[in-house]
């Protein structure tokens, strides 16, 4: 015989508690106990089968891992919220007594936790806390925005804040920046640091109240662990490429609403503070390019490629990128002058993989913002892209330029045309040598990777583009370029065929032609596009509609019969399916119609949608 | 003096008792039996009084106060001091004092210790009894004349005791009988004192037995109380100087701190923790932990096209698709937004779920149980077993050849053993023999109740079928038979000289009509059942075709008969079933029965005549069960639209269970959604059977279908049967809620028939 075994005392019922019985093993309140979750990470598990985990009770309880708890208790974080909690019940005595010096010795001595040793236990290395900063960089940009109150003090949003600019002057500075997305919810942005894809979301520039219903300890918590990640992350990020941390900050510009220009990007090697748009200015050859130079280029370029690419949307712009790359290999050149190995790849012959996205994509523009913009967005995104940006002085001070320099090629403007009575002819002179656009244009031109046409997105455009998620979505899904295309491609299919058509009428017999159209049919029944197409050959070889349909039903049945045989055989083969896998193949088979369904109402949406637009045209 | 001692007495009466008998017993009569010495004593105590007491010589008096002395005894000593005048200066005398007397033989004055009396520190229980055998059994006594011996080793005779009938009259003359109890010691009646029996009656009623002691009296201060308070002081020392002369030593201690502080070496007041600002450093310079890092948490989907401020107008939701959203509860929405459409980026609003989705997302990290899960990414339709064509498993049956209609629902049907000929009853009471392949029917017979199973003789050489109706089975022959054939049909079931009659009568009867009343018309053979038995609702042959298994819907016995032909004999197997016995079944090779009750499926030995094992196949109400040909496989069919497959060598469990399941998938609105569904019978099944030569079996069922599965039996103990749906026979219509009620395979060719609730017999051919 073997030897009992008491229940409760090994397997599930050992390796979970409940949370009360972690509460009551820490001997800590509730609000503590969720304190110390947020701060170590650690969350309820899901125990295979809660009965055995809550030994036969299948009350609804969150269960932990037993050896996670095990873990919380020799936490010093916990000691010291022990000792703030005797600390707390000191100074409320001493002030109950009246006893203020003590209350103001013992408030200068309160017991504070130091969340150090938990970034490093949560994050052994850097690429491990790279990965993870998304949501801290979310909260930081959301209390950023936040006004201060009772519950958030000024201090947390200015710091906040300052971490956010640092976080975008980082980004600005390595032209880490991929992509980026306008959606009604904010600004998604997308960086690449570490081989590390890090999105953010940042809300647009408007007041955040905080509802009722959200518990403003809990943000504060996580709040407390992101400043502390962040704060780590960027002093590693700057040092490592020989920057100071933290960047010092120029008093006199903030107070002027500079924004991230009130920062100074400083290098640990040099003393002197050198503003980092100073550099930034083009140069070719020795010699400053402005706005004008690159105009005469593009339209030069224009001229000779007029006829050719009229159709293509957009025009790829190269040329001043080759000298601002041949500018930054000089850095590089140096040490392997007297012998070459070649075949070890250099840092250049790295750097001319093809990247997947252009990160010095407006360095050769410089960009005007209209006051209605939003500064901060405009601003990170073109700079992160190399670009000049220039502001009127309502938007903040610092602007490196102001309206009237000539360098400007773009005015980023977000607001309808408008008529200029009073202009002077040097005023108008500008206009016609600028390009007026919206700011789509600039998000739009950073997902392609390229820069677009700006007709589509000039100023007042109401009509402006889709503006599409540079994410993507998952296999199969819906999108919206591929079926507009498509759609065309059978435009011209049917076109191309009706045009052949035309030729053979006079040679053909109409019913030869005609059966010729439906063997089509019946090989492509399923597609309603090429049904259609079908439909529109069988028109023009002057089938009426009603006996169409009938021989579109005749093929259909008869290619219908052999799938059907095929059909039932399966059905009658999912008899024999055992239940297990039978639930699997119902589940799988139920997202996959889900997913069949939800593309084509997206896909019925649009014809419909093409439908009514061709109708307004024609009438 | 007299009254002295009363009061000394009353104080302490039980100790005084003790004295009182020892003294007492001494001074009269040493050798007295205890009998009178029990009832002097008795005298004594009933009176209450102590007269006599003085008139016991001074001696006892006086030792008495001697011991009493000696032992520190309180205040009776005061009392009697008076007493004993001469004694009083030897108080402190341990041991008694002697006396000279003259000795009355030799004239000489000698000197005379008193007796040395026993008394309060010694054991006086033993003491005062005059049998000293001690704590023994005294049933060693029993046969002896005395019942031990007293101090001086006499023995101590046995009191008279009179007779039962002396003890009856003692205890009516005597009044206080009643009050006196037997002593084993002296083996005689004692009376109880009236302190014992004041003692019993406290224990009876719960009071405290001692009757001296007081519960409530008052308490004695001794130490505190008015007047005993402590004045003096503990010390008389003056106070010392250093309670109030300042200490040297701490001041220079203090000194030492001030001058720190003065020279700057000692800040005072320095907050220490609360305005400190996080440091940063390089904490990830150190080498890291060995520990795996914790997993991090999962990423939160990245925005699709539909949350864009200006999305393709297609993912603009209709007003329906918002109604929907908007009726929708918020845990319940796939999507927490609306898409919308804005013209211009500058008429984009503030998006104001943005904290509460925010600090959702925080209660997912904190508070959300999380499980890795492994993600499948396969085909579902690999899922689907791979089971060969129905095509290349032909034959099988697959059209309907022919239909015999019969006027009221038809219940069941048999196949004859060579394949050509069908016989079917009906509710109405007909049966019809038709041919199998024209379908022309050739004889008609008609009972009076409905018929509720027929079942053909497996025999070859004899050609008879039995029908079940109304209490009886009828043999019946069909015409047109061989000479040969039909001579030995005859000599079966009716033989020139019957076989002997058991010894036991049997309830059931078997009869045959006279030899010229023989026409094509009546049965040949008609098995009575008992009366009240019922409609016989199924009936089973063994494969010789000797045996026939019946079973009724009443009855005792659970209903089941077996009969022998040829010995013209009907016994019912069980005694008592438990449960509804709805089949039964002859297994092909072995002398094995299976009996199905309501859900469960038994199977005994019948040579052996005891239970092999019980099969549980998680039917509510079997219906239909057939056993393969091999004898190995057993199929049970239920009207829970349930099929299970048993291996009898494999478990009592089904190995494989065909069940009913429909999957509706309805989606949206447009013709591509998806609607499929596969399924097994969807009502109840009614009938199962076995090819006996094609490995083919076929099912029916309530819904009007007929499924026929290839169904293949391996010899090897490894592979697992096969079975391949292979196609569903339609072609029965359904009445009154039943489909086709009865299947049977045509034993030559894969060929079907099947008979109707709508009163049509279907034969299907391959």
């Amino acid at each position: 015989m073997g030897r009992l075994r008491q229940k409760g005392k090994a397997g599930a019922a050992k390796a979970y508690v409940t949370r009360t019985v972690a509460i009551k093993k820490l001997q800590c309140s509730l609000a503590d106990f969720r304190r110390l979750c947020i701060l170590k990470g650690i969350f309820p598990r899901e125990p295979r089968s809660r009965k055995k985990a809550n030994k036969g009770s299948s009350a609804p309880t969150s269960f932990y891992y037993a050896k996670d708890i095990a873990y919380l208790a020799h936490e010093p974080v916990l000691r010291k919220l022990r000792e703030h909690k005797a600390f707390a019940k000191k100074l409320s005595r001493a002030i109950g007594r009246g006893e203020w010096s003590d209350a103001k010795s013992l408030e200068e001595n309160k017991p504070v936790y130091k969340l150090d040793h938990i970034i490093k236990e949560r994050y052994p290395t850097f690429i491990d806390a790279v990965r993870d900063i998304d949501d801290a960089l979310c909260m930081i940009f959301l209390f950023a925005s936040l006004p201060s109150n009772s519950r958030v003090p000024p201090s947390l949003v200015e710091n906040c804040t300052r971490l956010a600019a640092e976080w975008q002057l980082y980004v600005m500075h390595t032209r880490s920046l991929r992509k980026a997305f306008l959606s009604i919810k904010g600004v998604y942005y997308q960086a690449e640091i570490m081989d590390q894809h890090v999105t953010w979301l940042v809300p647009y520039q408007f007041t955040q109240n905080i509802p009722a219903d959200v518990d403003v300890r809990v943000m504060l918590t996580f709040l407390e662990l992101y400043q502390t990640l962040l704060g780590f992350i960027l002093f590693k990020l700057y040092t490592d490429r020989g920057l100071v941390y933290p960047p010092p900050l120029d008093a006199k510009k903030d107070e002027g609403a500079a924004g991230i220009g009130a920062f100074v990007i400083q290098d640990t090697t040099q003393t002197s503070t050198r503003p980092i748009v100073k550099n930034k200015i083009v140069e070719v050859d020795g010699r400053l390019v402005t706005g004008k130079d690159v105009h005469h280029t593009i339209k030069s370029l224009a001229a000779n490629t007029n006829t050719s690419t009229d159709a293509s949307a957009d025009v790829d712009r190269t040329g001043p990128e080759t000298t601002q790359k041949h500018e930054e290999e000089e850095f590089i050149a140096q040490p392997s002058k007297t012998q070459q190995v070649a075949s070890l790849p250099t840092l250049h012959s790295l750097e001319a993989l093809p990247s997947s996205s252009n990160t010095s994509l407006f360095s050769p523009y410089a960009f005007f913002l209209s006051r209605e913009t939003s500064r901060p967005i405009v601003e990170f995104l073109i700079r992160s892209f190399g670009g000049r940006i220039g502001w009127p002085a309502s938007s903040g001070s610092g602007s490196p330029f102001d309206e009237s320099d000539d360098s400007i090629t773009h005015v980023i403007i977000d607001r309808p045309l408008f008529e200029r009575p009073d202009e002077t002819p040097e005023e108008r002179e500008r206009r016609s040598h600028r390009k007026y656009i919206q700011p789509q244009w600039v998000v739009d031109c950073i997902n392609a990777g390229k820069i677009l046409l700006e007709a589509p997105y000039a100023q007042g455009v109401t009509e402006l583009p889709p503006h599409l998620s540079p994410f993507g979505e998952f296999d199969g899904a819906y999108d919206p370029l591929s079926t507009a295309n498509g759609n065309g491609a059978i435009d011209e299919a049917v076109g191309s065929e009706s045009d052949m058509n035309e030729d053979e009428e006079e040679v053909e017999d109409q019913d030869t032609e005609a059966s010729g159209a439906l063997n089509a049919i019946s090989v492509v029944t399923d597609d309603p596009a090429s049904l259609r197409a079908a439909e529109l050959v069988a028109e023009a070889s002057g089938m009426d509609s009603t006996s169409f349909e009938r021989k579109v039903a005749k093929s259909r049945r008869k290619s219908k019969k052999h799938d059907d045989a095929e059909e039932r055989e399966k059905n009658m083969n999912k008899m024999m399916m055992s239940n297990k896998k039978r639930k699997l193949y119902e589940k799988m088979k139920y997202s996959q119609s889900k997913r069949a369904d939800e593309r084509a109402t997206l896909e019925e949406k649009k014809r419909e949608i093409q439908k009514q637009k061709r109708m307004a045209g024609k009438s | 003096m007299v009254a002295d001692a009363q009061l000394t007495k009353k104080r302490k009466q039980s100790h005084y008792d003790d004295d009182n008998t020892s003294t007492f017993k001494d001074a009269v009569d040493i050798e007295m039996l205890s009998e009178e010495e029990g009832d002097e004593g008795d005298d004594g105590l009933y009176d209450g009084e102590y007269e006599n007491f003085p008139g016991i010589d001074v001696e006892s008096d006086e030792e008495d106060s001697e011991f009493e002395d000696i032992e520190g005894e309180e205040d009776r000593n005061d009392d009697e001091e008076e007493d004993s005048q001469d004694t009083d200066i030897e108080n402190h005398h341990v041991f008694p004092q002697a006396k000279d007397i003259i000795s009355d033989i030799t004239g000489q004055p000698k000197r005379v210790f008193p007796e040395i009396e026993p008394d309060y520190d010694s054991d006086s229980s033993t003491e005062d009894a005059p049998n000293r055998v001690g704590n023994i059994p005294m049933h060693w006594y029993d046969d002896l004349p005395h019942v031990g011996y007293d101090m001086d080793g006499k023995s101590v005779l046995k009191p008279a005791r009179g007779d039962e009938l002396d003890k009856f009259l003692e205890t009516v003359e005597d009044p206080t009988a009643w009050t006196s109890a037997f002593d084993k010691n002296t083996q005689s009646d004692k009376p109880l004192t009236s302190e014992e029996l004041d003692l019993i009656r406290r224990l009876y009623e719960n009071e405290v037995p001692d009757a001296e002691y007081d519960p409530y009296e008052p308490t004695t201060e001794w130490f505190t109380g008015k007047g005993k308070e402590e004045v003096m002081p503990l010390s008389a020392a003056p106070e010392p100087k250093r309670r109030w002369i300042p200490s040297k030593w701490e001041k220079k201690k203090v000194m030492k701190i001030v001058r720190a502080i003065r020279q700057g070496r000692i800040v005072p007041n320095k907050p220490k923790t609360a305005t400190a600002r996080p440091q940063f450093y390089a904490i990830w310079s150190e080498t890291s932990a060995s520990y795996a890092p914790p997993l991090p948490a999962p990423k939160p989907a990245l925005p699709t096209n539909a949350e864009s401020y200006n999305p393709p107008e297609e993912y603009l939701p209709t007003a329906e698709e918002r109604r929907k959203w908007e009726e929708m509860e918020p845990e319940d929405r796939e999507r927490d937004y609306l898409p919308h459409k804005y013209p211009s980026l500058r008429l984009v609003p503030g998006y104001d779920r943005f904290i509460k989705e925010r600090f959702n997302r925080q209660l997912d990290l904190y508070m959300a149980p999380r499980v890795q899960r492994v993600k499948l990414n396969i085909d579902p339709e690999s899922l689907i077993p791979k089971l060969p064509s129905p095509n290349s498993l032909k034959p099988f049956p697959t059209y309907r050849s022919l239909r015999f209609q019969h006027p009221d629902l038809a219940r069941c049907i048999s196949v004859s053993p060579d394949g050509a000929w069908v016989v079917s009853g009906d509710e109405k009471g007909t049966v019809s023999l038709w041919e199998i392949i024209v379908g022309r029917e050739v004889k008609r017979w008609k009972f009076g109740g409905k018929i509720g199973a027929i079942q053909w003789c497996p025999r070859n050489d004899a050609n008879y079928f039995v029908v079940g109706s109304e209490d009886a089975l009828h043999c019946l022959v069909p015409p047109n038979l061989p000479q040969t054939v039909y001579q030995a049909t005859l000599e079966t079931l009716a033989p020139t000289n019957l076989p002997p009659t058991p010894e036991t009568p049997s309830p059931v009867k078997w009869s045959t009509p006279v030899s010229n009343s023989w026409t094509d018309e009546t049965p040949l053979l008609t098995i009575r059942l008992p009366s009240g038995s019922g409609l016989p609702n199924h009936v089973a042959w063994h494969r010789k075709g000797d045996y026939m298994a019946s079973v009724c819907t009443g009855g005792s016995q659970g209903g089941v008969w077996i009969h022998q032909i040829s010995r013209r004999h009907s016994q019912a197997p069980f005694k008592k079933v438990k449960g509804n016995v709805q089949l039964v079944l002859f297994h092909p090779l072995k002398p094995h029965f299976f009996v199905a009750t309501q859900q469960y499926v038994r199977m005994y030995n019948l040579s052996e005549q005891k239970l092999l094992k019980t099969l549980i196949p998680g039917i509510k109400w079997i219906s239909s069960m057939d056993v393969h040909p091999s004898g190995d496989h057993l199929i049970v069919g239920g009207y829970d639209r349930k099929l299970c497959w048993f291996d009898l060598e494999l478990s009592d469990k089904p190995y494989k269970i065909l069940r009913c399941v429909s999957v509706f998938f309805l989606c949206g609105t447009n013709n591509q959604s998806s609607f499929w569904l596969y399924r097994y019978h969807s009502r109840a099944i009614r009938s199962l059977q076995f090819h006996p030569i094609y490995p083919l079996f076929a099912s029916s069922s309530d819904d009007g279908t007929i499924q026929v599965f290839h169904a293949r039996v391996y010899n090897d103990l490894m592979t697992d049967p096969l079975i391949v749906p292979l196609k569903i026979l339609r072609g029965h219509g359904v009445a009154n809620g039943l489909g086709v009620l009865q299947v049977k395979w045509c034993s030559k060719h894969p060929w079907l028939v099947s008979a109707g609730a709508d009163g049509g017999i279907n034969v299907w051919c391959s």
